[in-house]
């Protein structure tokens, strides 16, 4: 049984790593038009995502808790300006939905930018929301958040789900790199990011406890950390999660002692910028695997009332 | 056929499982016509695919000449297991002695006495990666109809058997993904969801034919269809 010490020690590790760093996530309001702004809006969005986590599992030391809201305040204030920088990604790109996705994790922990809202009504109410072209496991997710909006999902959030990858539960054998992250992200949205391991459909959840452990030994052998610690989490939203020692303990054992996480195999060198968009995701996997994990290792010990 | 550029076991391996698969393949008028060479690296190429070179007569039921299980007998006492060897050189040779007494008929053979199962408490405690991989090393003894203590343990553990196929796959480890998928075609309560039709004839297409991941997959195939069959008639 991997030791809950280890699992909490990489979530710290990680977020003092991210804490320390919180200038990496910054926006290039000059950024050529044609590339646009929203590109260094998904950090961002993430990390409200994972600290959305680390608040709701309550797991996490007080220490985490104050970095985590520090990070949050940082990132809400002075880089989204008070949430103005996703009005302005709504004015120049007004049929994205990158700024209702970024917006909405804020949303839940009390951050409000009323104009967002606004957008994402009117965006709702539009044919070319529910039309426009995306994967399968993209539009479970702007269903998914739709629903957590207070909207309603088109298409459905069950019928979403169908056409997904993983609700095929096709041969796990042909899983590779790409197919990996699809599987991981439908389980992300299926159970809100880890809240709701209930809303996993009975043969998702079966699919996924017989073969998830060989998908753990293939990407921990190939170093892979990145997918390993979204695959971690992907255990943790499982109703019996294995905590898989192996791969818990080579995934803790990548990370750097500053607490940043490679993507894969060795740690990249470079300017700090370039540096933090290298590993500020798997660093960040690190932190919502860790608390994610902890969690449901430590519900796991609590005796059920009798 | 001759493999050029191979060591000279490999390539008369090779060549031997490609006759086997020939023989499964095509109605088995192969399987008996062919003298077994006799010759150091023949009877060591024998060793080498064990039971299995008997696989025409013992899966399929096609006869074979006496001249051919005269080879094999040769073979089977010129390479015995040593006291104290690996456990699936100790089963491989089980499984030759085995073959032989299938096919000869009830009476002793002086010279390979019926010594028992080897044991198979080394199974019990191995990951499922170490475990298929042992397993798929002894595919020779998945057969219908040939129970043993091997068997009985592979029988418990048909989930960690079909994430080791899936593990080999992935490695591009195809003579273990065969040999795996052979045990697979034995067993019960192995997960529909492993696709196990599908990943033989991906196992056979990536493999590049290579006669010896053809021998297991063909052996698998033939398995699976056998019981198909059976469940058809049962129904």
């Amino acid at each position: 049984m991997t030791s809950t010490r280890l699992i909490h020690g990489v979530g710290l590790r990680a977020l003092e790593w991210l804490h320390a760093r919180r200038d990496g996530f910054r926006l290039e309001p000059d950024a050529d038009p044609e590339v646009g702004l929203m590109d260094r809006f998904k950090p961002i969005g993430e990390l409200a995502v994972i600290c959305g986590v680390i608040f709701r599992e309550g797991v996490a030391g007080s220490r985490q808790s104050q970095l985590a809201r520090q990070l949050l305040d940082h990132v809400w204030r002075d880089t989204l300006d008070g949430g103005r920088m996703l009005v302005e990604g709504a004015r120049t790109e007004p049929i994205s939905p990158i700024p209702f996705e970024v917006y909405l994790p804020f949303r839940e922990l009390g951050y409000e930018q009323p104009d967002i809202e606004r957008a994402t009504r009117l965006n709702h109410r539009l044919g070319s929301w529910s039309a426009v072209e995306v994967l399968p496991v993209r539009r479970l997710g702007l269903s998914a958040f739709q629903r957590r909006f207070g909207l309603r999902p088109e298409p459905g959030v069950d019928e979403a789900t169908a056409r997904t990858w993983l609700a095929r539960t096709p041969e796990p054998w042909t899983v590779e790199g790409h197919i990996a992250y699809d599987i991981t992200h439908t389980v992300f949205h299926l159970t809100d990011w880890g809240e709701r391991p209930d809303r996993l459909p009975p043969h998702i959840a079966g699919y996924l406890a017989d073969w998830l452990p060989v998908w753990l030994d293939d990407w921990l052998e190939l170093r892979r950390w990145d997918l390993l610690g979204e695959l971690l989490v992907v255990d943790a939203c499982l109703p019996r999660p294995t905590f898989d020692e192996a791969a818990w303990e080579g995934f803790a054992a990548a990370q750097q002692p500053d607490g940043a996480m490679p993507a894969l195999r060795e740690m990249p060198e470079g300017e700090p910028d370039d540096l933090f968009d290298l590993v500020y995701h798997p660093t960040l996997v690190a932190a919502f695997a860790s608390a994610l994990a902890l969690s449901r290792s430590l519900s796991a010990l609590t005796p059920e009332p009798s | 056929m001759s493999q050029s550029g191979l060591p000279p076991l490999t390539g008369a391996v090779r060549d031997l499982a490609h006759e086997v698969v020939s023989a499964l393949r095509g109605g088995g008028h192969l399987a008996g016509s062919t003298a077994l060479a006799d010759d150091e690296l023949g009877l060591a190429a024998v060793r080498v695919l064990g039971a299995d070179v008997l696989l025409p007569a013992t899966l399929a039921g096609y006869s074979l000449s006496p001249e051919r299980v005269a080879a094999f007998r040769t073979a089977t006492l010129a390479f015995p297991a040593a006291p104290g060897a690996a456990p699936v050189t100790a089963w491989s040779h089980w499984g030759m002695r085995r073959a032989l007494r299938t096919l000869s008929g009830p009476d002793e053979d002086p010279a390979l006495p019926d010594t028992g199962e080897p044991g198979a408490s080394w199974l019990h405690s191995l990951p499922w990666q170490r475990f298929t991989h042992q397993l798929a090393v002894l595919g020779a003894l998945a057969l219908p109809g040939l129970p043993s203590e091997v068997a009985t343990t592979a029988a418990l553990r048909p989930v960690d058997l079909a994430r080791g196929f899936v593990r080999a796959v992935r490695r591009r480890d195809w003579l273990q993904a065969a040999g795996a998928a052979r045990w697979l075609a034995l067993l019960d309560g192995v997960p529909d969801t492993l696709g196990l039709d599908t990943g033989l004839d991906f196992v056979l297409l990536m493999s590049d034919d290579d006669p010896r991941v053809a021998l297991q997959a063909h052996a698998a195939r033939h398995i699976r269809d056998e019981r198909l069959l059976d469940e058809g008639l049962r129904a």
